[in-house]
């Protein structure tokens, strides 16, 4: 697992610096051809996989992870729980995944039902292209010696290689592995995040980048103990939660917070991290229909519970009534904080508490905006509680005296 | 990020739980101030029992009064019909703290054992604080003491009670009951009951010890004894913004008034002191006297005459007697 590591890793030339060293990146040994490195043009992808997928994904992202076995699904998801995450981390960098190995080929859309569409050998017979790739990265047939996940590279949306790697003999790391220490890496770099001219979606592909050298590095190097480590307790628990009516089943250290289980385990990236502290209201989430800041409950003392989260609110295609208010009222402006305040105001609108506009700012006040546009929140959470309750006098009027 | 830690979720024999215990673990209910401060690096237990799921969360009516469960939430306690009529001091204390999501969450037992908010006391880089690390030192004497005591105050801590609701229950004369293990390991677990005003500990010289339960001890609930002068009650609050903030000064006041004159007077006030404060010598001023905004001053003047305040807060002392007279005039003039 992804231990917490000083911010000095996550520094992209020492990681770089980190993995070259391992000998990996490198070039092959004599007649063999030399393995991708950063900066290369990309491989020929749509020639590999043809009209079959299509490279239709334009300006996306893909991660191309080459497997030995025999049979890919296998070995690339050991459980729903690394299939959330690979999801997870797939959709916030918009990135497809394509898995090769000599017999299958598979592409994963994160945000398809489908979840994954698989073509067997009898359509798939690597050829050209592909079987240069299979070999530099020392992908055999039939798992050979070494089966799993043999290589990974990163093409970014103008068909450059950003990132390739080359599993050593002692490496076994599956790609959930790699992929969840890849979220987990996607808030740390600041110095990344400040870099002029970077994307978000760039800045999150140098992140993720980060996060597949370091599980490399870590699944290759123990990690020196933090403090005491054989006498503190790491065990994972079994968990089901119910959240937004739909019982999910995950397993997480009792450390995880609420907030984090719902956005790194599962996926439902809608709740935000602001503060972690309880103080800015962005992880508003409905515990049994009662607003609560996500981020200072464990999800292990959720299990039981009905949650609900931005998710299961509305749709976009049938917004609840506080969020089409918050559209119809402009009610933000950067639109971090958004989901917390309609969790938020749909609460109050539930505790029946509020009445005119003061008693709306004061319910409203564990919600923070640093854009400021609590003028028309208020006046959102006001056409919003007018919908839900069917309208009243009210909510009619600006100060809504009653 | 935390540090890790087993998870034992209590739902039937507590008294079994109780029996395992340790300076190591720690209850947790509505984990606003425990996982706050395990994310800092402030507490780190390494065995959490989840309390949640007794059955501690009931408000019952007796002929003695009010008897409040361990895990009644905040916003449940302060939205409760008896709480609003009898008790407005307390209503209005509750909802004057944390936000609304918080007060979903926290509950009267966990509230009764918030932390402090120095800054020096939260943060882990700062090597002295008697609290977290007993005789290293207090870098609040030494350093930006805005929000720190003025009054209760030792050589070796000047840290802030944080909590409105204390504050309201030491103007209400309540009684905090605690479960737990006496006379070791083996021994019956039976009850006690400790007068809210011995229930937070003056810092002296052990600030790190601040409330009179140990380790194997459990609050079960909170009782508020009938008194002529609870239905007579308010809570004012000063802080840096209109809300969600903690107080820079705050006062809980109760008033049993006759005709015009007072009968019974409890003085309360936070934000100013190292426990939740009761002011004897402000009750002495007003009992005997006339409501009179004149006597309302005396009182004031009285209740901060052993304050101590340093340059940076030197603001609290009169901060502190103005919100301490509106809180008695509020209370004169509330409907009882």
């Amino acid at each position: 697992m992804c231990r917490g590591l000083p911010p000095e890793r996550y520094e992209p030339k020492h990681w770089w610096g980190r993995v070259a060293t391992s000998g990996n990146i490198t070039a092959e040994s004599a007649g063999a051809r030399r393995l991708l490195q950063t900066g290369d043009s990309a491989p020929d992808l749509v020639g590999i996989l043809g009209d079959r997928e299509g490279r239709d994904e334009g300006e996306a992202p893909t991660v191309v992870a080459l497997f030995s076995d025999s049979e890919i699904g296998e070995s690339a998801f050991a459980d729903d729980r690394e299939q959330h995450a690979i999801r997870s981390a797939l959709r916030a960098l918009g990135a497809v995944l394509v898995a090769m190995s000599p017999r299958w080929l598979w592409v994963f859309r994160p945000d398809e039902g489908g979840e994954r569409q698989l073509l067997d050998r009898s359509s798939w017979s690597p050829d050209g292209e592909a079987q240069r790739l299979f070999d530099a990265f020392g992908v055999t047939p039939d798992g050979g010696p070494r089966p799993g996940l043999r290589g990974l590279f990163v093409v970014d949306g103008k068909s450059t290689v950003r990132f390739a790697h080359r599993l050593g003999s002692a490496e076994q790391i599956t790609l959930g592995t790699a992929v969840q220490a890849a979220s987990r890496a996607m808030l740390v770099p600041a110095s990344l995040a400040g870099r002029a001219g970077a994307s978000r979606r760039e800045f999150l592909l140098a992140s993720l980048l980060a996060g597949f050298a370091l599980a490399v590095a870590e699944a290759c190097v123990p990690a020196p103990p933090v403090r005491d480590a054989a006498s503190l307790p790491h065990e994972e628990v079994d968990l089901t939660l119910e959240i937004n009516g739909q019982r999910q089943r995950l397993r997480v250290e009792p450390r995880v917070s609420l907030l984090d289980a719902l956005r790194e385990t599962l996926g439902l990236t809608g709740t935000k991290k602001g503060c972690d502290h309880g103080q800015c209201g962005a992880c508003t989430v409905l515990v049994e229909g009662r607003r609560i800041n996500s981020c200072l409950t464990l999800a292990v003392m959720a299990e039981g519970a009905k949650i609900t989260t931005i998710e299961g609110l509305g749709t976009p295609e049938a917004l609840h009534p506080m969020q089409a208010a918050f559209v119809a009222e402009d009610a933000l402006q950067c639109g971090y904080c958004t989901p917390g305040q309609i969790m938020s105001a749909v609460g109050l609108v539930t505790e029946g508490h509020a009445q005119d506009d003061d008693d709306i700012r004061e319910s409203m006040s564990g919600n923070l905006c640093r854009c400021g546009a609590y003028p028309n929140i208020v006046t959102a959470i006001r056409r919003g509680r007018s919908a839900m309750t069917g309208g009243s006098a009210a909510d009619a009027g600006p100060k809504g005296a009653t | 990020m935390t540090a890790p830690f087993s998870y034992v979720r209590v739902t039937e024999n507590l008294d079994a739980a109780l029996d395992t215990a340790t300076p190591d673990s720690q209850l947790i209910a509505g984990g606003t101030t425990l996982i706050d401060l395990m994310r800092l690096g402030v507490m780190s237990p390494t065995r959490l029992l989840d309390i949640n799921h007794l059955p501690l969360a009931q408000i019952e009516e007796t002929d003695k009064g009010l008897s409040i469960g361990a895990l009644v939430r905040n916003s449940e306690l302060a939205y409760h019909p008896v709480v609003k009529a009898r008790y407005p001091v307390l209503s209005q204390a509750l909802l004057s703290g944390a936000s609304p999501q918080l007060r979903n969450m926290a509950t009267t037992a966990g509230n009764l054992m918030q932390r402090t908010r120095c800054s020096y006391f939260r943060d882990v880089g700062v090597a002295a604080c008697n609290k977290r690390n007993p005789g290293s030192g207090c870098a609040a004497h030494d350093g930006f003491a805005r929000q720190h005591a003025v009054l209760g105050g030792s050589r070796d801590c000047i840290a802030v009670h944080p909590s409105d609701m204390c504050v309201a229950l030491v103007a209400l004369d309540a009684v905090v009951h605690v479960r737990g293990h006496y006379g070791g390991a083996g021994a019956d677990v039976t009850e006690r009951a400790i007068p809210i005003a011995d229930f937070h500990l003056l810092p002296g010289s052990t600030p790190a010890r601040e409330t009179a339960i140990g380790p194997g001890e459990l609050i079960t609930r909170v009782t508020l004894p009938v008194t002529p002068f609870a239905a007579r009650s308010a809570y004012v609050k000063a802080r840096d913004r209109a809300s969600y903030a903690f107080a820079l000064a705050s006062a809980g006041v109760a008033l049993h008034l006759d005709g015009g004159r007072i009968r019974a007077a409890r003085v309360a006030l936070g934000g100013v002191a190292t426990k939740p404060w009761r002011s004897h010598e402000a009750e002495q001023a007003l009992e005997g006297q006339v409501a009179t905004d004149a006597a309302f001053e005396r009182a004031a003047a009285a209740a901060l005459s052993g304050a101590a305040p340093r340059p940076d807060n030197r603001f609290k002392v009169p901060l502190a007697k103005a919100t301490l007279v509106r809180a008695l005039t509020r209370a004169r003039e509330a409907k009882a």
